[in-house]
């Protein structure tokens, strides 16, 4: 499995979100996407899953270009953002049914019930999800994202309002679910998470990558002057 | 055949989620019983009987109860986001656009025969015309309606105008469906022959299949990045 961005570039009016972004992933591993707020992180997510059309590039999966107009594609892709997107009038086990159902799950009771579990939320199957707590949540939105085992998973700032043992749990989860088969691309700006999980280090600033390198490569001091740097340039 | 599954699903989910929070439903009927009761006191029925002004205040109602109940379609996918990982699904624009229309029309029926059971009330009109016929004219305003209410109740929410857009780009639209509606029902309702009502029926039918196959085109545009 491979995921590659081809000089991607999205604009919101005049503003360039994204500014010939290159990038490749490979299975087995997780990227962590970084940079200042208004960096392009959220944008070039968007861009990879689909949601958002690039005014210029592409995306291409396993050598062929893919788009969000693609059910395939969008088959392949799971979602878990600092907004967990559950329904808050209906249980956990109702919105896992729910998605199950769209992806068209083969059982979708046994896949929500496993995934459930996997997350360590049987307990609150029938519990509606406005009684969660943020932590609960974010948990049941991991669990919806995994439901239909998609090929690549986003994270845009999953960690975003978790208690450090919720985040743990999630990093611990994340970490798990490598496989060659399996892509991870996780956009934050925790950076200590971030390294902590990442394989290969992005770092935007106003749309345009400024770092592209291996974990092992990255010294967390160089990355954080880079980071901060940017956001004192623009002060 | 997938397409009517995911079109039942939706609409599944957003009438459980109605029903369980029960704002929008019970605003939309509390507004029609208010109309209704209003009406009843403020025409001199001496003067003008209850079944000639019948069909002008059922639309009248509907009209508005269902333009105040669209501005709320998509409060459950804003709530926290979930509309973003519905999109993301493999599931059709068309099929979401037809499912949450599907959820609006269930809530637009439910007002209109409540209306028309609550006008009957309050006017005294001991013969309303058959039911029959009043359903043959209310189903394709209801379709027309919730379906042009579910594509401008996006369109208001995504402008920074939000729900005071949604009667200025609606009202517009729906005028010629209310007044085939409202010169409809008024037949039934001094029973005139089916032969004087069809003409509108027809017309009704075609304005709600129109309103379905438009929103339908135009949902994905409305949703793209």
């Amino acid at each position: 499995m491979t995921l590659a961005a081809r000089n991607l570039v999205c604009s919101y009016g005049p503003t360039r979100a994204l500014d010939g972004v290159d990038l490749e992933v490979a299975g087995d591993s997780i990227l962590a996407v970084f940079g200042p707020n208004g960096a392009g992180k959220t944008t070039l997510l968007k861009a990879l899953s689909g949601e958002r059309k690039p005014d210029a590039g592409r995306v291409v999966a396993d050598g062929k270009a893919v788009t969000g107009s693609d059910p395939a594609w969008r088959g392949r892709v799971g979602l878990v953002s600092h907004r967990t997107g559950l329904y808050m009038k209906l249980t956990v086990m109702e919105n896992l049914l729910f998605f199950a159902s769209l992806h068209a799950v083969a059982g979708p009771a046994d896949a929500a019930s496993a995934a459930l579990a996997a997350v360590g939320g049987r307990e609150l199957a029938g519990t509606r999800a406005e009684a969660l707590s943020r932590g609960q949540r974010q948990r049941i939105a991991l669990a919806r994202a995994l439901l239909h085992d998609p090929d690549i998973l986003f994270l845009d700032e999953p960690f975003s309002g978790l208690d450090p043992s919720g985040a743990d749990a999630l990093a611990t989860m994340l970490g798990a679910r490598r496989s060659p088969e399996r892509i991870i691309v996780l956009v934050t700006h925790d950076l200590r998470r971030g390294l902590g999980l990442a394989d290969r280090v992005v770092l935007l600033r106003r749309g345009r990558k400024v770092l592209d390198a291996a974990r092992a490569e990255c010294e967390p001091e160089a990355l954080l002057e880079l980071f901060t740097g940017d956001a004192r340039g623009r002060a | 055949m997938t397409s009517l599954r995911w079109i039942w699903l939706i609409a599944r989910k957003d009438l459980r989620a109605e029903f369980r929070s029960g704002g929008r439903i019970a605003a939309m009927l509390a507004f029609s019983v208010l109309a209704c009761f209003l009406f009843s006191f403020s025409l001199d029925r001496t003067l003008v009987s209850g079944r000639e002004i019948a069909s002008g205040l059922l639309w009248l109602t509907v009209l508005f109860a269902s333009i105040s109940g669209a501005g709320r379609t998509f409060d459950s996918e804003e709530e926290d986001g979930a509309f973003r990982h519905l999109l993301l699904s493999p599931v059709s624009r068309h099929s979401i656009f037809l499912g949450k229309a599907a959820a609006n029309l269930v809530a637009v029926a439910l007002v209109a025969v409540f209306t028309l059971f609550a006008l009957t009330l309050f006017f005294a009109i001991a013969s309303p015309g058959p039911v029959v016929l009043h359903a043959a004219i209310l189903l394709p305003g209801t379709i027309g309606l919730a379906a042009a209410g579910t594509f401008f109740g996006l369109i208001s929410r995504q402008s920074n105008l939000g729900d005071s857009l949604l009667p200025a780009l609606t009202f517009p639209v729906l005028v010629p469906l209310v007044f085939f509606g409202a010169t409809a029902s008024s037949r039934v309702f001094l029973d005139r022959p089916w032969a004087e009502i069809s003409g509108s029926a027809r017309l009704l039918w075609a304005f709600a299949i129109g309103f379905v196959a438009v929103g339908s085109l135009l949902f994905r545009y409305l949703t793209e990045e």
